[in-house]
C-alpha cells in the first residue's frame, strides 16, 4: 500500500514538472501569442487589449502561479483561436484517438502474434530471412509515408477502402494498420526471439516426446510462456500509440488529439499545447503506474523488493 | 494461465474501442430527392486543410471563418464579382453632405432562420456587440469613428450614440468625421446582423450555434472532421439558394484533397503544386479549371532603419536586380509581376504605373552611386514552406549576379510576425498583403503610412509627403480626387521602393462537370448562393 501511494505521488511530482517544462519552453518560444491571437492586421489598441484581457502583460511566475491555481480546480483555460475550454475540446478529440490506438494495438498484437509464430515455426529458412528484411523495412519506414502509400494505392488505385476521415467503422481500418503495423513487426521480433529462446528448452522436448503435435506445442506450451515481456511493452505502447497518432491522425484527417496538438504548436495555442502535453503526460504515468501493478501481480517476486 | 487471460482482457479492450468507435461515427446525412430537372437540390463536397476557428461573425478574422460567415449571415453591404459595393440587407442608403451621417433601409420582411424578424435595433446592435470590449472582437478598430464608441467601450454610456434605430427598417450611423471607407467597413463580416437579443445569452457558444439571416444555416459541426451547412427555408430570397447542402471535410490536405476528388468525392478542389503542371496542360481539363487574380500583393519588405537600406538607391537597385518573370516561371505562371503595391484587380488601379524592369546594368550603377559598388551581406526572414524556400533561393541568385550576398533564415509564422515588427532585428523578409476591401488605403495606408509602425508599416517606411498625400486622400470625399491622391502616393512609394514588389498572385481551382456557376472573387471567399448542380449527364457539358 505504501508503495502505491508513493508511485501516486511520484506520478503527480511527474506531471508538475511536466506542465513547469511545458509552460516554460511555451513562453521561451520567441513570438507574442497576443499577436497571434490577434492577427496580422490588429491595431496597437487591439493587441494591448487582448494583452490585458488574457494578462499576457503580467509576470510569467504570476501567469504561471494562475494557471497552476485553475488546474488544480480542474479549468484548463481556454483555446486561444477558437475560446473555447481546452477540456473540451480534447475530451471531443479523446474518443477518436482512443479508437484509433486500441485498434492499432490490436492490428500489432495480431501481427505480432502471427508473425512470431510463422518465424519460429521456420526458423533459420528462407521465410525466417524475408520476415526479417520486411520487418526491417517497415519499420523503418516513416508513418506518413506509409500512410500516403497507403492511401494512394489502398484508397485511390484500388479504391478498396476510403480516403481518410472518420465517419464510419471501415475508415478505421487503414490508419489502425498503418500506425499498428510498425509496432506489430517489433512486436514479432521480440516473440520471435523468446519463442526460439523457449522452443530449445527441456520441457518443450519434453512434450514434444511425449507426443505433442506441433501447432499444439506452439501455442499451448511455448507461446504462453514466450508473452510474458510482452505485458510491459503493451501497457506502455497503447501510452505511446495515443501520443504517436500525431501524424497519422493528419495524413488520414482522423479528427483526434494528435491533429489538435498539431494544429495548436501551429497556431501557438498556448492553453490547448498545454492541455495536450498534460493529458499525453497523463496516460504515459498510468500506464507505466498501471504496468508496476499489473507485473506486481503477475510475478510475486517485486512484491519483495 | 496468466497469459490467456491476457488475450481475452485485450479483446475486452477491443470491445471497448469498438463501443468508443460506435459513438464517434457520423450519421450519415439525409437529403431531400431532387426535382427531375430542376435547378434546385444537391450537395456541393469540398474539403479543406483546417478547422473553422468560429461561426461568431464579431470574432472571425480570417478567410475559413468568412467563408462560413458569409453563407450565415447577411451584412447591409456586400460587393459584386467586379468588387464594386451592392445593397444586400439595406435596399438604400443615403449619406449626408458631410460625410458623416449614414441612413439604411432595411429591405422589409427579412427574418432570422429561426423565424425572429431582423430589424434595424438587431443591425445597431450587431455594431455595438462588435464594439462591446466583453466581446473581444478584433474588428472594433473599424467602427470606432461612431459617435459615442469611445464613450460606450469606456463604459460611461450604456449605448453607442451615433448608431439609432428611428424604425424597424431605418438605421441612422453618425461618424465623428467623414470617412469614406465606412461602406466598406460595414461590407466585412464584422458587421453581420445578429439577433443580438440571442447572441447575449449564448455569450461564446454563439460561435458554434450561429443564427443568422444567410442563405445557409448550420445544420452540423463535427470539429476537424466536417461541417455540414443545409439551406435556410426562411431565406428572404425564395429561389435561391439552388443547393440543398453544402458539406466541407476538414483536416484534409491539398494532396489527399485531390485523390479524393479524382476519386468523385470532391465538386471543387485547389491544385496541388505537384499536379499544376501537368493538371494546366490536359486539354480535357481546361473547361473546369478556374482562376482569379487576388487583390493581393506579394513583396520583399526591405527595412528602411537598416543600412544600407536606409538608402533609396540601394532600394532602387535591388528592385531592378531581380527577375519577376523567373518568379512567376517558379509558380508554374501562378502570378501577374508587380509594378508597384496596388494590385490590377482594384477598381481605379493606376495603369500608367511602370514600376521596375529587370536592369542588371542600372542595379549595379545605383548601388555604386550608393557607395556599396563592392557589394554586401544581408539576410533574408521567409517563412518555412517550400515555395517560401524557393522563392528565396531565387532571389538570392539574382542579387549574388550584383554581388549583395543574401542569407536566408526560414522562421515560423508567430516569430516571424513577432520579428517583422520590430524596428532593428530584420533586414529584408518575404511576405504579402491580401485587402480587406477594394480600396487603395488598404494597401497603402496600411502598408506605408508612418502612424502604422506598430502595426502593418514593417518597412519601418516614413514619408511626410507621403503622409500627407493619403490624409488628404481619406479625408476626400470625392472619389475622383481620392483616386488621384492614392496614384500620387503610390508613385511617390513605387519611387522610394521601401519593398522589392513581386507579384500578385492568381488563384486556382478546379470543379467537377456537374459544378455550375461556381467563381473565385478577388477578396471575398467564394459565396455559393448563386452555384448549382447539373441533375443530370445530358446538361454535363458546358
Amino acid at each position: 500500500m505504501r508503495y502505491i501511494v508513493a508511485r501516486i505521488v511520484w506520478a503527480l511530482v511527474i506531471l508538475l514538472g511536466t506542465s513547469t517544462i511545458t509552460f516554460g519552453v511555451a513562453f521561451l518560444v520567441p513570438g507574442d501569442p497576443a499577436r497571434v491571437i490577434a492577427g496580422p492586421r490588429a491595431d496597437a489598441e487591439t493587441l494591448a487589449r487582448v494583452r490585458s484581457d488574457l494578462a499576457l502583460d503580467a509576470p510569467v511566475a504570476t501567469q504561471y502561479a494562475r494557471y497552476l491555481g485553475r488546474l488544480v480546480r480542474g479549468d484548463l483555460g481556454r483555446s486561444y483561436a477558437t475560446r473555447e475550454p481546452v477540456g473540451t475540446l480534447l475530451l471531443r478529440r479523446l474518443p477518436a484517438t482512443a479508437t484509433l490506438a486500441l485498434a492499432a494495438l490490436g492490428v500489432a498484437i495480431a501481427i505480432g502474434l502471427l508473425g512470431a509464430t510463422v518465424t519460429a515455426r521456420f526458423a533459420g529458412t528462407w521465410i525466417d530471412r524475408t520476415a526479417l528484411v520486411a520487418s526491417l523495412t517497415l519499420l523503418s519506414a516513416p508513418v506518413f509515408w506509409l500512410g500516403m502509400l497507403a492511401l494512394y494505392y489502398v484508397g485511390y488505385r484500388w479504391r478498396l477502402l476510403p480516403l481518410g476521415g472518420a465517419s464510419s467503422p471501415r475508415h478505421l481500418i487503414l490508419p489502425a494498420l498503418v500506425l499498428g503495423s510498425g509496432t506489430g513487426v517489433y512486436y514479432a521480433r521480440l516473440l520471435h526471439t523468446n519463442l526460439v529462446e523457449v522452443l530449445g528448452q527441456e520441457y518443450i522436448r519434453a512434450a514434444r516426446g511425449r507426443g505433442v503435435g506441433p501447432v499444439r506445442l506452439l501455442f499451448r506450451h511455448a507461446l504462453r510462456n514466450a508473452c510474458l515481456p510482452l505485458v510491459t511493452v503493451i501497457g506502455l505502447d497503447l501510452a505511446a500509440l495515443m501520443n504517436g497518432v500525431v501524424l497519422t491522425e493528419t495524413v488520414f484527417h482522423w479528427p483526434g488529439i494528435g491533429r489538435l496538438a498539431f494544429e495548436a504548436v501551429l497556431n501557438l495555442d498556448v492553453p490547448v499545447i498545454m492541455g495536450a502535453v498534460l493529458l499525453s503526460a497523463s496516460l504515459v504515468v498510468t500506464a507505466s503506474l498501471m504496468v508496476d501493478l499489473v507485473y506486481r501481480a503477475i510475478d510475486p517476486r517485486i512484491r519483495l523488493e | 494461465m496468466r497469459t490467456y487471460a491476457t488475450l481475452p482482457s485485450l479483446l475486452t479492450g477491443l470491445c471497448v474501442a469498438a463501443c468508443l468507435a460506435g459513438c464517434m461515427w457520423e450519421d450519415p446525412l439525409e437529403w431531400p430527392a431532387r426535382a427531375p430537372g430542376a435547378r434546385a437540390g444537391g450537395v456541393l463536397r469540398l474539403a479543406a486543410a483546417e478547422d473553422v476557428p468560429t461561426l461568431d461573425p464579431a470574432i472571425g478574422y480570417d478567410t475559413r471563418s468568412w467563408f462560413f460567415e458569409q453563407h450565415l449571415f447577411e451584412t447591409l453591404v456586400t460587393y459584386d464579382d467586379a468588387s464594386t459595393l451592392v445593397p444586400l440587407l439595406a435596399e438604400r442608403w443615403e449619406i449626408s453632405d458631410d460625410g458623416r451621417r449614414y441612413r439604411f433601409e432595411l429591405a422589409p420582411g427579412v427574418v432570422f432562420s429561426d423565424g425572429t424578424p431582423l430589424t434595424a435595433a438587431d443591425a445597431a446592435g450587431s455594431i455595438e456587440r462588435v464594439l462591446d470590449p466583453e466581446t473581444r472582437s478584433q474588428g472594433a478598430q473599424f467602427y470606432r469613428g461612431i459617435v459615442g464608441a469611445r464613450a460606450y467601450v469606456d463604459g460611461t454610456e450604456p449605448h453607442v450614440q451615433g448608431l439609432q434605430a428611428p424604425d424597424a427598417h431605418t438605421l441612422v450611423i453618425t461618424l465623428a468625421a467623414p470617412d469614406p471607407l465606412f461602406l466598406h467597413k460595414l461590407a466585412l463580416l464584422f458587421a453581420s446582423v445578429v439577433p443580438v437579443a440571442q447572441a447575449r445569452d449564448l455569450g461564446e457558444d454563439f460561435a458554434t450555434r450561429p443564427l443568422g439571416s444567410g442563405p445557409f444555416v448550420l445544420r452540423e459541426w463535427r470539429r476537424g472532421e466536417r461541417i455540414v451547412l443545409a439551406r435556410n427555408t426562411r431565406y428572404r430570397r425564395s429561389d435561391r439558394p439552388y443547393l440543398d447542402g453544402v458539406v466541407q471535410h476538414l483536416g484534409v490536405g491539398v494532396e489527399l484533397a485531390w485523390l479524393m476528388f479524382e476519386s468523385g468525392e470532391l465538386d471543387v478542389v485547389a491544385i496541388p503544386p505537384a499536379d499544376f503542371p501537368v493538371v494546366q496542360r490536359a486539354p480535357a481539363r481546361q473547361p473546369y479549371i478556374m482562376h482569379q487574380t487576388l487583390l493581393s500583393t506579394m513583396y520583399v519588405g526591405l527595412n528602411c532603419g537598416i543600412p544600407p537600406f536606409d538608402d533609396r538607391r540601394v532600394r532602387q537597385a535591388l528592385n531592378y536586380a531581380v527577375k519577376k518573370t523567373d518568379i512567376l516561371e517558379l509558380l508554374n505562371g501562378r502570378g501577374i509581376a508587380a509594378r508597384g503595391i496596388v494590385p490590377p484587380t482594384m477598381p481605379n488601379h493606376d495603369a500608367g504605373l511602370t514600376g521596375y524592369d529587370y536592369d542588371v546594368e542600372r542595379a549595379r550603377a545605383l548601388l555604386a552611386a550608393a557607395g556599396q559598388g563592392e557589394g554586401f551581406t544581408t539576410e533574408l526572414w521567409t517563412q518555412s514552406s517550400d515555395m517560401d524556400l524557393k522563392i528565396a533561393q531565387k532571389l538570392q541568385q539574382d542579387l549574388a549576379a550584383v554581388d549583395i550576398h543574401m542569407r536566408i533564415k526560414q522562421v515560423a509564422w508567430s516569430p516571424f510576425l513577432d520579428a517583422i515588427r520590430r524596428p532593428q532585428i530584420v533586414p529584408m523578409f518575404d511576405l504579402g498583403w491580401n485587402a480587406d476591401f477594394p480600396e487603395p488605403s488598404n494597401f497603402l495606408h496600411v502598408l506605408f503610412h508612418s502612424t502604422q509602425h506598430d502595426a502593418n508599416n514593417h518597412t519601418f517606411y516614413a514619408s511626410t509627403e507621403f503622409d500627407r498625400l493619403i490624409g488628404g486622400a481619406l479625408a476626400a470625399v470625392a472619389p475622383a480626387a481620392r483616386a488621384q491622391l492614392y496614384a500620387a502616393a503610390e508613385r511617390l512609394v513605387v519611387e522610394d521602393a521601401p519593398m522589392i514588389f513581386l507579384y500578385h498572385p492568381i488563384s486556382y481551382a478546379i470543379r467537377t462537370p456537374r459544378v455550375r456557376d461556381y467563381r473565385i472573387h478577388a477578396f471575398v471567399p467564394p459565396r455559393l448562393t448563386e452555384v448549382w448542380l447539373a441533375p443530370d449527364r445530358a446538361e454535363l457539358d458546358p
